[in-house]
């Protein structure tokens, strides 16, 4: 594992949760206060092109924003497929994660991916994608409830 | 409810987030508002709960974190106190009941595999339920929850 420095785990431990909504949110959020802003700024800039931070952004209750159903979707593909299948999966914009997991689900669906539509039906989705690949053994695996929904603490 | 110039907010703030000192400066330019009626805006969505947060995601896997996707398959009438002790966990991030045999799927999160696998075998006691699968990702093609509003 790769280390942060004290003063990126600083910054870390603010920007893991959430920003000020104010004029000026590095300098004015939580334990920012104080530290000069182009330092705060510059650190997650660095941070990001380290890699340690995926993206900057807001984030969004997708369901309040207009995208009512999500289904996990599972696939049953063949090894020599995996790769390809995968990449193809990922390139669809209404798809916002796409793993292989092993063990499989079910001793055979190891590609998962889970499925965000805002009107269309989540089914005409899933038509595109396996026709694109080729791929007809899929099990739809529909959210009935949500129990929790959080992102990790990575720094304490 | 949002209208059109909410909408261009949320996309830049997903998308294009300006790492500036004034942020919202510079997303009123771009959707032709002041600064003082962007933060406003922001501040209703996110009262409304349409933003979760403003923040960063961190790489977990870069952070040497593991992860797994569980699915249990838990008797309704333990659902209530599985769903209590797993949520108990702030390692676990996501828990879903799912239209399936398995009806309960959540992620963890976790510093070490160690640590996974002890939460694991303490759920396991704890609840009575057994059949728990623990996925991991093998591969990861994608990982981008940003969506067009």
């Amino acid at each position: 594992m790769e280390n942060l420095t004290a003063k990126q785990k600083i910054v870390a431990r603010v920007i893991q949760k959430d920003i000020a909504v104010t004029k000026f949110p590095f300098k004015e959020t939580g334990a920012l206060r104080g530290l000069p802003q182009g330092e705060v700024l510059r650190t997650i800039r660095q941070l990001l092109e380290k890699g340690f931070i995926r993206k900057f952004a807001a984030i969004l209750r997708h369901q309040k924003a207009g995208y009512k159903k999500n289904a996990l979707v599972v696939w049953s593909v063949p090894a020599k497929q995996i790769q390809e299948t995968g990449n193809l999966f990922a390139s669809f914009p209404f798809i916002s994660h796409c793993y292989e997991r092993k063990p499989a689900f079910e001793n055979k669906y190891n590609i998962f991916t889970m499925l965000h539509s805002n009107d269309k039906k989540i089914s005409s989705f899933i038509n595109e994608m396996a026709t694109a690949a080729g791929m007809n053994d899929y099990l739809i695996l529909e959210s009935v409830q949500e129990y929790k929904k959080a992102s990790p603490e990575y720094f304490k | 409810m949002m209208d059109e110039i909410d909408k261009k907010i949320l996309n830049i703030l997903q998308k294009e987030f300006p790492l500036e000192e004034q942020p919202f400066l510079i997303v009123g330019k771009r959707c032709g508002i002041s600064e003082n009626e962007t933060i406003i805006r922001v501040k209703k969505m996110k009262e409304e709960g349409i933003i979760r947060r403003i923040g960063a995601v961190f790489d977990g896997k870069k952070l040497g974190r593991v992860s797994t996707l569980c699915a249990a398959r838990v008797p309704e009438e333990k659902i209530d106190n599985f769903v209590q002790i797993v949520n108990a966990n702030r390692n676990v991030t996501h828990n879903y009941r799912r239209d399936n045999e398995y009806n309960i799927w959540f992620t963890v999160n976790a510093p070490t595999d160690k640590e996974l696998k002890a939460f694991l075998k303490e759920v396991k006691e704890k609840t009575g339920v057994t059949d728990i699968l623990d996925m991991r990702a093998a591969t990861t093609f994608k990982i981008d929850a940003s969506f067009d509003v």
